[in-house]
């Protein structure tokens, strides 16, 4: 009888979990198929950075949206991930994937010996640690002779291949790979949020003391969310070296970066599975076409409508815009109920 | 008519005119030739993007108008070379960031079907830029990016018609030589950068030029740029007292250096300035009064007018839209798209490969430039070997041309305090 009873909370969880990966999966393969119905270059690019920026924010989403440890200092990681890349790759002739999973590896240890003192801080001591320690890390590649300092490191051209992630005008493979990363980025989350990590993190984010009295070891899973969040940023960041063949201290780990990754998430819904995803495809779109078409006139009309924009749905959204999903499901549920 | 047969009708001419010889086509009225142009139009260096955009309209109005002005191009209205069509500039926003100006490239070169780009004031830009260029086949002219390291990728299609930064420390260290030769004390050194890539670079090639040509440096001194003081870094300066001080700084820091030592009571012996901040008027709002003598290198002097009366004409028109005179950056993007529409109208051809060549084969001599270089000839590597650096010093509240001697308006004043 007590398997009846059980079973039936249980049947409905599976079948939306289910759900959700059904729906994930035909979005996945409906994103493969649009290279086959664009083939302009201009809109490939603005596409792979949208994708891009989706796996970036579900990345920083894992510790900042699930575990509530609101990071901005992400450009740290992305930067390692860059620079990890491509010096491999130029001064070691390592092919880009061996670079992007050293680079991988690297951030997630840098994550914990950063998370070890830092994860003692709460709220926004934490962000503000984040924020400077990514600060010191820009300063020391700024001085790096070997990382080429402040000249930063140039890809040498090579043939279009799928090993050195170098092609020279079709953008299509750049594309599948970061549709990949992305979808890469969301199973992993869609795999762990319902895990026993993933309901520490929320308790870890909605009470850390309640948690830690119910038996969560709070520091271990801040540092478990870390590296799991640093070693994807640093695949992203790898991944943005090959693609735009040349990095400086300035467009890799300037601080706008640990802001763009932060800010589709906030956008689209912080711990939601979509919401970086809904996030990045209404912010990269926007400031791609706005600079582009209303940049060239030097007015600085772009920026206003950006800004307008993020506060439009700030205001408007608190939760991001996920939430007015969340709300009309359950205002489906209560008719159910009634 | 219904819609269709109008559509049907407008795409049959459209296939017919690009069957047509490109030099037909353009000739025909209204047909315009497209060059890209990219610079940082917002963010935080805008104001380069805005002053940039008002020399290159002035450069496109020269171009495209019949004017009595000794430059290519400025004769006759459009390009001769192409039954006198007309270059259109298409404007292009890269905010300092190399992924944009290489996104915003690709826009212009398979959108926009630009016959070459132009730009981008960040070195970092004109990298990305450059080597998408390259894989598109289409000239890429760097107007004001100075990096040396640019040159030296074996690109087919960079050209640089401006000097790099080891031409312009070489043409300060030139000069520091003619003063020796001239019986002037010269024996030691100070050097003085910011930790950016202007100041890395620039330090660099002095360093080496300072050992190679006998100096003894006494100062090296590397400082943070937008640091809040400068104190422990004057001192420093202060106990070497080297007889050349040659900082190479943005503005603000500038103008701290120079506070800073008045208020430790330190006058150094010459200052020598990589331009940037000591090229900034605000500078010398803010501390004129301490920068008497002081000489900097530049690309450009509005006092050459006096020997290059096209540069004067030049000046007018773009005073006229931009409500001041042309500088170091102005003059060098004005520049550029002259030596681009002149190789344009030699190619007599908007095929990518038929301007390289044309560029290639470039050979303007400096009469006919309003620049203090000696002529424009692009070497292999697509540099203008003889694009001369002048330097000019602050004297009674304005700036004069001091060296190299065929431009120069008045022998430069040695020691600068004295």
């Amino acid at each position: 009888m007590s398997e009846i009873a059980v079973a039936a909370p249980n049947n409905s969880f599976v079948a939306s979990r289910r759900r959700q990966l059904v729906i994930a999966l035909i979005v996945f393969a409906a994103i493969a198929l649009i290279p086959r119905a664009v083939s302009d270059v201009y809109t490939m690019n603005v596409l792979i950075l949208t994708l891009l920026f989706a796996a970036l924010s579900q990345s920083w989403n894992i510790l900042g949206g699930y575990c509530g440890q609101v990071s901005l200092g992400h450009a740290l990681y992305f930067g390692i991930g860059a620079y990890a890349t491509s010096i491999l790759f130029v001064k070691f002739g390592i092919v880009a994937w061996g670079g992007m999973l050293a680079g991988g590896v690297l951030s997630a240890l840098v994550a914990l010996a950063l998370g070890y003192p830092c994860f003692r801080l709460k709220g926004h001591y934490f962000s503000i640690a984040t924020i400077v320690i990514a600060e010191i890390g820009l300063l020391l590649v700024h001085n790096w002779d070997y990382g080429g300092a402040a000249l930063g490191i140039q890809w040498p051209f090579n043939p279009d291949s799928w090993w050195t992630l170098q092609f020279a005008r079709d953008k299509v493979p750049y594309f599948y790979f970061v549709l990949g990363l992305f979808a890469v980025t969301w199973l992993v989350t869609y795999a762990i949020v319902e895990s026993r990590w993933g309901y520490w993190w929320r308790a870890v984010k909605d009470d850390p003391d309640a948690a830690e009295s119910l038996g969560v070891t709070v520091f271990n899973s801040k540092m478990g969310a870390a590296a799991i969040s640093a070693f994807f940023t640093a695949i992203g960041g790898g991944f943005y070296a090959a693609f735009v063949s040349y990095i400086d201290p300035e467009s890799v780990m300037h601080f706008r970066f640990s802001l763009l990754m932060a800010l589709p998430a906030v956008l689209g819904g912080v711990g939601s599975l979509w919401g970086p995803a809904v996030g990045a495809l209404i912010l990269i779109p926007m400031a791609e076409l706005t600079r582009s078409y209303l940049g060239g006139t030097g007015s600085g009309l772009d920026l206003v409508i950006y800004g307008l924009l993020v506060m439009v749905v700030s205001l408007t959204q608190p939760e991001g815009i996920m939430g007015i999903f969340k709300r009309s499901a359950k205002k489906a549920d209560a008719k159910v109920e009634a | 008519m219904n819609r269709r047969e109008v559509l049907l009708a407008g795409a049959a001419m459209s296939l017919a005119s690009t069957s047509l010889a490109s030099t037909r086509a353009f000739a025909q009225a209204g047909a315009e030739i497209p060059i890209g142009v990219i610079w940082p139009l917002s963010g935080p260096s805008a104001q380069i993007g805005v002053d940039a955009k008002h020399a290159l309209e002035t450069a496109a109005e020269i171009v495209n108008g019949s004017f009595d002005i000794d430059v290519p191009t400025a004769k006759n209205a459009g390009l001769a070379g192409l039954g006198n069509a007309k270059i259109k500039l298409i404007f292009a926003d890269h905010q300092g960031d190399p992924q944009k100006g290489r996104a915003e490239a690709e826009r212009l070169i398979t959108q926009d079907k630009v016959v070459a780009l132009v730009g981008a004031f960040h070195s970092s830009v004109s990298a990305t830029v450059s080597a998408s260029c390259e894989r598109y086949a289409i000239p890429y002219l760097a107007a004001d990016s100075s990096s040396p390291s640019l040159h030296r990728r074996n690109l087919k299609f960079f050209f640089r018609a401006a000097a790099h930064d080891e031409i312009f420390s070489q043409g300060m260290f030139d000069f520091l030589d003619a003063q020796k030769k001239a019986g002037k004390k010269i024996e030691t050194i100070g050097l003085f950068y910011e930790d950016t890539i202007f100041g890395t670079d620039s330090s660099n090639v002095q360093r080496k030029l300072a050992q190679d040509r006998g100096y003894k440096v006494v100062a090296d001194i590397k400082y943070r740029s937008n640091s809040p003081s400068l104190t422990s870094e004057v001192q420093q300066i202060k106990s070497a007292d080297p007889d050349v001080l040659m900082p190479s700084s943005y503005t603000t820091d500038s103008i701290l250096l120079m506070k800073t030592m008045d208020e430790l009571g330190y006058k150094p012996k010459n200052l020598v300035a990589q331009a940037a901040g000591f090229a900034d008027k605000a500078t010398f709002d803010a501390v004129g009064d301490k920068l008497t003598g002081l000489i900097s290198r530049a690309s450009f002097s509005i006092d050459m007018a006096a020997k290059r009366p096209s540069v004067a004409k030049v000046n007018e028109m773009f005073k006229a839209r931009a409500n001041r005179d042309l500088n170091d950056n102005t003059s060098r993007q004005l520049t550029s798209i002259l030596v681009l529409a002149d190789a344009i109208d030699r190619a007599k051809s908007t095929d990518g490969e038929k301007i390289r060549a044309a560029l290639a084969a470039t050979d303007t001599p400096g009469e006919k430039t309003i620049m203090p270089w000696k002529r424009i000839k692009f070497g292999e590597d697509g540099q203008n070997v003889d694009a001369d650096p002048v330097l000019i010093q602050y004297i009674g509240g304005k700036f004069v041309t001091v060296y190299p001697e065929n431009v120069a308006v008045a022998a430069a004043k040695w020691p600068m305090n004295g």
